[in-house]
């Protein structure tokens, strides 16, 4: 027994040295290590801001490493930049599932310097650079597209349904906001949010519900929201019910959504631009460029529909 | 007179007294739901509120299964998942949809084959083997299409017409005017109905969830009666994972979360004892059937989510309470006619 103790006790001691070393010959060759922390794993939206960072990473020979919580969930998001932190990270470069909730460990993080810029949604805690899309915008743009379609087909009125991912998702709830907006005046009558917490089953089901009620369109502000609504109106169109959807996030399924008729119209945002942009900044600033100042930049936003939908 | 005795006669068998409070709440319930929104008993919402009670039956049918041995499955949600993700996976690679469902089946029995043994060969409390199971399920639901959700899985042409109609089987489609998946969840209710009610292996698990250890002294394998129980649900939780599939037509790694905890309340409020050895599928239908109607209800009634959430629980509550009352009260009349002779 004592034997094994001392053989595991040697062995331990070697490697944290042979990793240790590892380390320092990396800072010294100056190889930045930029992590990338976004809401989930799961939404291909984060697997496009994924490859733009590796591309930049790439490009610019630093190493970037994805080190994301499997659901949306604050504290795990917290977890993550705490580990990422321990982990030697130079830069973090953070999708906030919340404002508030990560403000601790980024503090914390900023304190063992390391360099926090923001993709997709920034947080209460101010850094140099936000690379996203303005949801609220998009949301609008949305909600704008949508008004169109009802008025174009004779629909000045009714019931819309909302679909959302849960009350802490903070880029969603501004989707939502700028939705509402664009229907501000116009007759519609706008229900009470239902939350999905993003499975696309439930989703369906809340979407079913809507459509039952007689509502004349239903939005969805993530993928799975999305994909509930689509498949949903898409159900319903079969059996003659006249009902339109729209939604966010151009996934695989919302895409082939969009052609099969089940949704008008999605946001289509550029995760790709977030992931490239943001870790070339990093980089600039783990490099001393001057920065100047905080600067929002808008990754821009497109409406995929029918006619568009075969070129994203 | 003849009226009362066929209520008490109903009533005297054990578990029904509860089962006809609840059911007599989900009428309630339905009548207030229809006065607050008279769409609510629309026909498209009633063949709807069909549809989504289904998948809350089956994960009640899994779970109940398993409380009647006395013993708990948390890894319900994540073989949902993990059957979604293996049979979505599978067909966005060009599998037949049949072929992709059989591996997610045969992935699920294995994992309910590993609860039973766990829980009954090993001996590890149930709480801690599923939670075990749990987490790696829901780490498989992650890792078969590389930590992604998938995308269309009619995205193959070759497959794509075979594909959908695999999604009308299980869940698009009617019969009889009646959504498929509620089909499926209606037949395996009866098959389990009887299996529980009318064969030797029915007792058994009624018996081993009373009391294990004279079952095992009156030659009951336990070890075979809770690997079946264990397998069971996880078979159960597979048809809802691969209906999830048809549902979304993707897969999403996520689905299925805290979906056990759905069946532990759908078995509850149908007088499904956590204990074990009481409960009947009857009681865990009605019970399925209040759960859906509260999430489509309040819906209608254009309630807030938070309000939502309180007004489940508070329910679920009442619900056992209600139970623990009757049940009380029972004993304190038996004692008083006790005390009379």
């Amino acid at each position: 027994m004592k034997k094994i103790l001392v053989i595991t006790l040697v062995l331990c001691t070697v490697l944290c040295s042979v990793f240790a070393g590892g380390s320092k010959g990396k800072a010294e060759s100056k190889t930045y290590s930029i992590h990338l922390i976004t809401m989930d794993t799961m939404d291909q939206h984060w697997q496009s801001c994924w490859q733009g960072a590796q591309d930049a990473g790439k490009e610019l020979g630093v190493e970037v490493i994805f080190n994301s919580p499997d659901v949306k969930d604050d504290n795990k998001q917290i977890e993550c930049i705490n580990n990422s932190v321990a982990r030697g990270a130079d830069a973090i470069l953070l999708a906030a599932n919340a404002e508030d909730a990560p403000v601790a460990a980024l503090k914390e993080a900023d304190k063992n310097g390391v360099k926090i810029l923001y993709v997709d949604s920034p947080a209460n805690f101010d850094t140099l650079r936000l690379f996203a899309t303005d949801n609220a915008a998009a949301g609008k743009k949305v909600g704008e597209r949508l008004l169109k379609e009802l008025s174009a087909t004779g629909v000045t009125s009714g019931k819309i349904g909302i679909i959302g991912v849960n009350k802490a998702t903070e880029s969603c709830n501004a989707r939502e906001r700028g939705f509402r907006e664009a229907f501000e005046g116009k007759g519609y009558t706008l229900l009470e949010t239902q939350y999905c917490d993003g499975d696309s089953t439930r989703a369906k089901e809340i979407a079913d519900n809507f459509i039952s009620q007689g509502c004349v369109a239903v939005f969805g502000s993530n993928e799975g929201s999305t994909v509930g609504a689509g498949n949903a109106a898409k159900e319903a169109h079969a059996a003659g019910v006249k009902v339109l959807s729209c939604g966010a996030d151009a996934s695989g399924t919302n895409k082939q959504l969009i052609k099969d008729g089940g949704l008008l119209c999605i946001m289509g945002q550029d995760p790709y631009q977030m992931g490239y942009q943001g870790v070339k900044a990093a980089v600039d600033l783990l490099n001393g460029v001057d920065m100047g100042g905080y600067k929002y930049v808008d990754t821009g936003v497109n409406i995929i529909e029918k006619s568009n939908v075969d070129q994203y | 007179m003849k009226k009362d005795n066929f209520v008490s006669r109903f009533v005297s068998k054990p578990g029904r007294m509860q089962i006809l409070t609840v059911l007599i709440g989900f009428i309630v319930l339905c009548i207030v739901f229809g006065i607050i929104n008279p769409k609510f008993f629309s026909s498209r919402n009633i063949s709807n509120l069909l549809r989504q009670i289904a998948p809350v039956l089956l994960i009640g049918i899994a779970q109940s299964f398993v409380m009647i041995t006395g013993n708990i499955d948390l890894s319900i949600g994540s073989v949902v998942g993990m059957s979604t993700m293996i049979s979505a996976t599978l067909m966005t690679k060009g599998f037949n949809p049949w072929v992709a469902a059989l591996f997610s089946m045969v992935s699920c029995l294995i994992v309910g084959f590993l609860n039973g043994f766990l829980v009954s060969g090993c001996k590890l409390p149930p709480f801690i083997a599923t939670l075990g199971t749990m987490t790696i399920c829901r780490g498989i639901a992650q890792i078969v299409n590389g930590n992604y959700n998938t995308g269309a899985i009619n995205i193959i042409e070759k497959t794509a017409s075979s594909v959908d109609k695999f999604r009308n089987f299980f869940y698009y489609g009617k019969f009889l005017g009646i959504y498929n998946g509620v089909w499926i969840a209606l037949v395996l209710f009866f098959v389990f109905s009887f299996v529980l009610n009318h064969t030797k292996m029915g007792r058994h698990l009624y018996a081993s969830g009373s009391n294990s250890e004279a079952a095992r002294l009156s030659g009951i394998s336990i070890l075979k009666v809770t690997i079946f129980a264990y397998m069971v649900s996880a078979a159960c939780s597979c048809i809802v994972g691969i209906t999830q599939t048809c549902s979304a037509g993707m897969g999403a790694m996520d689905a299925g979360n805290s979906y056990e905890m759905y069946g532990v309340a759908a078995g509850v409020i149908g007088g499904v004892s956590t204990l074990g050895g009481t409960g009947r599928l009857t009681g865990t239908l009605v019970g399925a059937s209040i759960w859906a109607v509260l999430q489509n209800g309040l819906q209608f009634a254009n309630a807030p989510v938070a309000i939502r959430n309180i007004i489940i629980g508070v329910i679920v509550i009442v619900a056992v309470l209600l139970d623990v009352v009757v049940r009380s009260g029972k004993s304190k009349i038996k004692k008083l006619n006790k005390n009379k002779e």
